[in-house]
């Protein structure tokens, strides 16, 4: 599926990285007041790839958190109109990992199709994605349940794996052209090709997959009304944390911020675990408690994305399990469901 | 809105209907001089003063905000000023202890006979937020708009021409 | 996993005793207390209506959540396993009518300070923790190749650190040993950071709360943050933007924290929630501190004491007034 792979030995990714710096932007792991955080760099001496995951996703690179769709001010009956100009350079996520790569092609189908977001498109068409494979993974990782992998190259524009002394690179798009010219990559050799085969296989073996059912889409909806979801929810806060940051969370609101006839519309990332995501005006929820919001979360990354969509809407990256204040651990739930089993 | 000249202080304050309005009242007819930088908005009682009212004109851009009240034990509905004392030390510390300079959140008793006091009262406090200068660390960026373009330089303008819509005005009845 | 230490043990036992007793006599219809969790280092909030589940029940290091955040507006008869921080809690949300005295059966636990798993993480950082072990006044830490013994001590969460009030104030039942309580004065921080500049003041918050990334576990983790509608979600008025503007996420700190004004009881649930690591509790001491000095009262000690914003004194502090 992926065409002919390269090696990057270590000693020249520095080199690499500070020539991609030069005409793009780069967003690389770096350490931030006790966090690993995915940042824009200035210096590839900040970059950390000893590291577990960074701790929001990607997203915000092609989906903020606050984004200006236009300015306009209204005066003397005529409005004028500000129009974000698009990115000025193209802008590379360094090491990120599979789960997250994977992440942005759900975002890609639900940004995308028929009524695609201008927004979006523009970034991401800019936007390189130069992932780090897993060799290492956490216990809270799933993605390998998710129908992806610690080393899967899905939806990475060129794939990166350890292998000691030097990178394989898988190349996943002819995006990145330009950027295989550069002296850091050389043909790989059949041994480096081997190796990487035999750290896929055995990191991928080392994690033990969910039991879940076969039929989720299907069962889930047969689940609907079922009151283990009571017990399910019950120490649920209702915060957004496992929305937030999630790689491929993607709710949105749209808000016009004005003083009189200047402003902006600006979208914000929003949550369905939020009370006011579906209040009507007329002050009708048709989630009002925890409860059905939280079942809400599980039947849209589980059975409606799927429906919709064609792929699941969790890549398994485990952030909501390690981050939710409260240890409300999507793959229990997600087990709990599948055998029918629910704690009391 | 631009503004040409040096700046002058924007000062609102939140003037109880019965004691320190009627005060601020009593300095006009009785033609004192005092700065203009105030804007004056009557609310019942300086108990009725919700903080958020502070903090939505800092972030709007107001210079200061004074909160002017009954004195103890002659508030019309007998303890409203007594609770807007406890809130509003409160407050006042806390903001100062956030970073929000000393000056620019002031409270005062002023009653309805105390036109006078209520005169020094803004004299006083347009002179201290003159030193400190225009408020800045809770304002909040700027809308966007054509005249804002070289704020922020990825945005472009465009001008749409759309045809004038008269708003109708309650004087000729309504008509549009 | 692992075998825990005498103290823990024995308090658990007790818990699952009493909460076993509490619920085949129908003296409630569910415990709300702390069952392990399903990663290293936690544990968490577990609702318990039957008697054959109350082997769940566990108490260790790790049990930092509030419970008292899950009692506000609940109609059931509950039991709750109640550290110090929690009994204070649920003191404030009685006197403002949230629940019933009569509704709560508090299962007191003394708290010996619940552990900072984030400073725990980078303590043995880039390794991985997958076991722990509570002896007494040590944390043993396992990892696949590695084992570090660790003065409980060095380990507790700020809030567990400041707090004067471990042994809970109200409880029905008791379990545990007392702690000895320190006579400290919590404030020195606040006080240093009083005696900074006050742009030096406003950088620094101005750096936390740019970090913040409004998910609201900090408000929904607190047991008095229970408004049915929160300040952020009003819409006539809007009083701050849904984004993380800097100085709509400076005023929402700002005016969480004050209006927890004289309701706060210091359990540092929020700080704990907050994925990002934002230093909540700095205006919530600041305004800890203000209560006690300006009005003599803390949160959560007495029934009996009136809510200090529902309530003045003629004499209450006057100097803030401005005399021209």
């Amino acid at each position: 599926m992926f065409s002919s792979a390269r090696i990057v030995r270590k000693d020249r990714l520095e080199g690499f990285l500070e020539r991609l710096l030069e005409d793009r932007e780069v967003f690389a792991p770096v350490r931030k007041g006790g966090l690993v955080t995915l940042e824009m760099i200035d210096s590839v001496r900040d970059v950390i790839l000893e590291y577990e995951n960074t701790k929001e996703s990607p997203k915000a690179a092609v989906f903020p958190q606050r984004e200006t769709l236009f300015g306009y001010q209204a005066e003397k009956g005529k409005v004028a109109l500000d129009v974000p100009r698009g990115k000025e350079k193209e802008q590379v996520l360094f090491g990120i990992r599979p789960c997250d790569a994977r992440g942005l092609l759900l975002l890609d189908r639900v940004f995308g199709g028929d009524c695609g977001d201008p927004y979006y498109a523009e970034k991401r068409a800019k936007t390189l994605v130069l992932s780090l494979g897993c060799v290492n993974p956490n216990p809270t990782c799933f993605c390998h349940s998710m129908g992806g992998g610690p080393c899967s190259p899905e939806g990475s524009d060129l794939f990166f794996l350890d292998l000691g002394d030097r990178y394989m690179v898988e190349v996943g798009s002819d995006k990145c052209e330009a950027l295989l010219e550069d002296e850091a990559f050389e043909d790989a050799d059949e041994k480096s090709l081997a190796l990487s085969e035999k750290i896929r296989k055995e990191t991928e073996a080392s994690m033990t997959p969910l039991a879940l059912n076969e039929n989720l889409k299907e069962h889930l909806g047969r689940l609907f009304d079922d009151p283990a979801w009571n017990a399910l929810a019950e120490t649920c806060l209702g915060c957004g944390i496992c929305t937030y940051l999630c790689p491929t969370c993607h709710c949105f609101d749209l808000c016009d911020e004005a003083e009189g006839g200047t402003g902006e519309r600006i979208r914000v990332w929003d949550s369905c675990q939020f009370p006011l995501f579906t209040q009507q005006a007329s002050g009708f929820n048709p989630r009002p408690t925890v409860k059905e919001r939280f079942r809400q979360r599980i039947m849209h990354k589980f059975s409606y994305l799927p429906e919709t969509q064609a792929m699941l809407g969790c890549v398994g990256c485990g952030r909501c399990v390690i981050e939710c204040p409260v240890n409300l651990d999507i793959r229990e739930v997600m087990t709990s469901l599948s055998e029918g089993t629910v704690p009391a | 809105m631009a503004e040409s000249g040096t700046w002058e202080p924007k000062i609102v304050a939140f003037l109880c209907n019965w004691c320190s309005y009627a005060g601020a009242d009593l300095a006009g007819t009785s033609r004192m001089q005092y700065a203009p930088n105030v804007r004056i908005i009557r609310v019942p009682c300086s108990g009725r003063v919700d903080p958020f009212f502070i903090l939505s004109s800092l972030q709007k851009g107001v210079d200061g905000v004074l909160v002017s009240g009954c004195h103890p034990g002659e508030c019309h509905y007998l303890t409203g000023n007594y609770s807007a004392r406890r809130k509003f030390a409160l407050l006042k510390n806390l903001l100062e202890f956030a970073g929000i300079e000393e000056g620019r959140v002031q409270f005062s008793w002023v009653s309805a006979s105390e036109g006078v006091r209520f005169a020094k009262v803004i004299e006083k406090m347009t002179a201290q937020i003159r030193d400190l200068g225009p408020s800045k660390k809770l304002v909040k960026t700027p809308p966007r708009g054509p005249l804002h373009a070289a704020v922020n330089k990825r945005f472009e303008s465009v001008l749409t021409d759309r045809p004038p819509h008269p708003a109708p005005s309650p004087r000729d009845g309504g008509e549009g | 996993m692992s075998e825990m230490p005498s103290m823990e043990t024995f308090v658990t036992t007790e818990i699952r005793e009493t909460a076993g007793d509490l619920l085949r006599k129908n003296k409630v219809q569910v415990v709300i207390g702390f069952e392990r969790g399903s990663i290293p280092l936690r544990s968490r909030p577990c609702f318990v209506r039957s008697e054959k589940d109350i082997d769940r029940l566990v108490w260790d290091g790790f049990c930092e959540n509030s419970v008292a955040r899950y009692v506000a507006k609940r109609d059931e008869k509950m039991a709750l396993v109640a550290k110090g921080c929690d009994s204070r809690a649920l003191v404030e949300l009685i006197k403002e009518n949230q629940v019933a005295r009569d509704q709560v059966i508090i299962i007191g636990v003394p708290c010996r300070g619940m552990i900072d798993r984030s400073r725990v993480e980078a303590l043995v950082a880039p390794r991985r923790i997958l076991e722990t072990e509570e002896k007494e006044d040590l944390l043993v830490l396992k990892g696949s190749d590695f084992e570090e013994t660790v003065p409980r001590s060095d380990l507790l969460c700020d809030s567990c650190r400041t707090c004067t009030h471990p042994n809970p104030v109200l409880a029905d039942i008791l379990v545990g040993e007392p702690v000895v309580e320190e006579d400290q004065d919590p404030f020195d921080d606040i006080e240093a950071f009083d005696a900074m500049r006050p742009d030096e003041r406003w950088a620094y918050l101005r750096n936390e709360v740019n970090k913040c990334i409004r998910c609201y576990a900090c408000r929904n983790a607190c047991p008095l943050c229970y408004c049915p509608e929160c300040f952020v979600d009003t819409t006539l008025p809007q009083w701050i933007g849904k984004s993380t503007d800097t100085s709509d996420t400076m005023i929402f700190h700002l005016v969480r924290a004050y209006h927890l004004a004289g309701r706060c009881v210091a359990c540092g649930a929020c700080e704990r929630a907050c994925p990002v690591g934002v230093d909540i509790r700095k205006l919530n001491r600041k305004l800890l501190k203000d209560v006690r000095d300006f009005f003599g009262y803390e949160a959560g000690l007495s029934l009996d004491e009136a809510c200090p914003l529902a309530t003045f004194c003629p004499d209450d502090p006057e100097a803030f007034i401005m005399n021209p």
